[in-house]
């Protein structure tokens, strides 16, 4: 029990950390960005942006995210979860 | 009608220079046009994640370390790379690349990966992995013949290494 609340407010943490950089990279409110929002087809994407969020993930969390690991991210939620298993251990 | 050398000589040389100018025309087409080409590997070559020192950066370049510094001071100064001394010895410079560095790394490798994307779309699975085989051997084979001038390199430096040591004999 005490693991799944654990877990669930790690998720919860990176979920509002995630949103807090897209929305600033955007320049779009918080509340127009959902955990199925897909990155590609519903924000205002330019390739420049992606890499600047991007970047900002990576100095964030201090994680290495190569292009290889950027076809994974379709979702706000895929990028949560890759940012889990990427921190674990950390 | 031309022979296969030909053809197979004539398109290597196109390849290579048609990449290069699509590279270069994309840089000035796009966010990051204050850079050319040789700035832009050089920022590949720091690569987006851990410093450098000067020496590996020169080295995977084949530059010299002094050619390199000259490239440097101009990235540094269009804000595209940080210079540090090594925290554990003063004598060792890193580079680092700078949040715009990373940017045209990553734009810059985007290109490349997109290029050979849609290459690779045009063929079904059994062909792509036939292509990339024999991409691979000619990449290869060209590696090869590259090294066979970094020999020419220590042969050299081997023959003035004997010449001077003659010139000692006959003092």
């Amino acid at each position: 029990m005490g693991d799944s609340a654990n877990t669930d407010s790690r998720r919860e943490q990176i979920y509002n950390e995630v949103i807090r950089i897209l929305s600033t990279d955007l320049e779009v409110s918080a509340d127009e960005i959902a955990n199925d929002t897909i990155l590609n087809t519903e924000l205002p994407f330019d390739s420049l942006q992606l890499y600047e969020f991007v970047i900002d993930l990576e100095e964030a969390f201090n994680i290495k995210l190569p292009d290889e690991m950027l076809d994974q991210m379709k979702t706000v939620d895929d990028i949560v979860s890759l940012i889990i298993r990427l921190t674990e251990g950390k | 009608m031309k022979s296969e050398e030909e053809v197979m000589s004539e398109a290597l040389v196109r390849i290579f220079e048609n990449v290069v100018l699509t590279e270069e025309k994309s840089l000035q087409a796009g966010y990051f046009s204050d850079l050319s080409i040789a700035e832009m590997h050089t920022l590949t070559a720091i690569g987006p994640y851990e410093s450098r020192t000067m020496t590996k950066t020169a080295e995977d370049l084949g530059i010299t370390t002094g050619t390199l510094t000259v490239a440097i001071d101009r990235l540094v100064k269009k804000g595209y790379v940080i210079r540090q001394r090594d925290t554990n010895d003063k004598r060792v410079v890193r580079i680092s690349l700078t949040r715009n560095g990373k940017l045209a790394c990553r734009m810059n490798s985007k290109f490349h990966r997109v290029l050979a994307k849609h290459i690779l779309s045009g063929y079904n699975e059994e062909d792509r992995k036939h292509l990339l085989a024999l991409v691979n051997e000619v990449d290869v084979y060209v590696a090869q013949q590259l090294r066979r001038y970094d020999g020419a390199v220590n042969v050299r430096k081997t023959a003035m290494e004997v010449a001077k040591d003659s010139k000692k004999e006959n003092e």
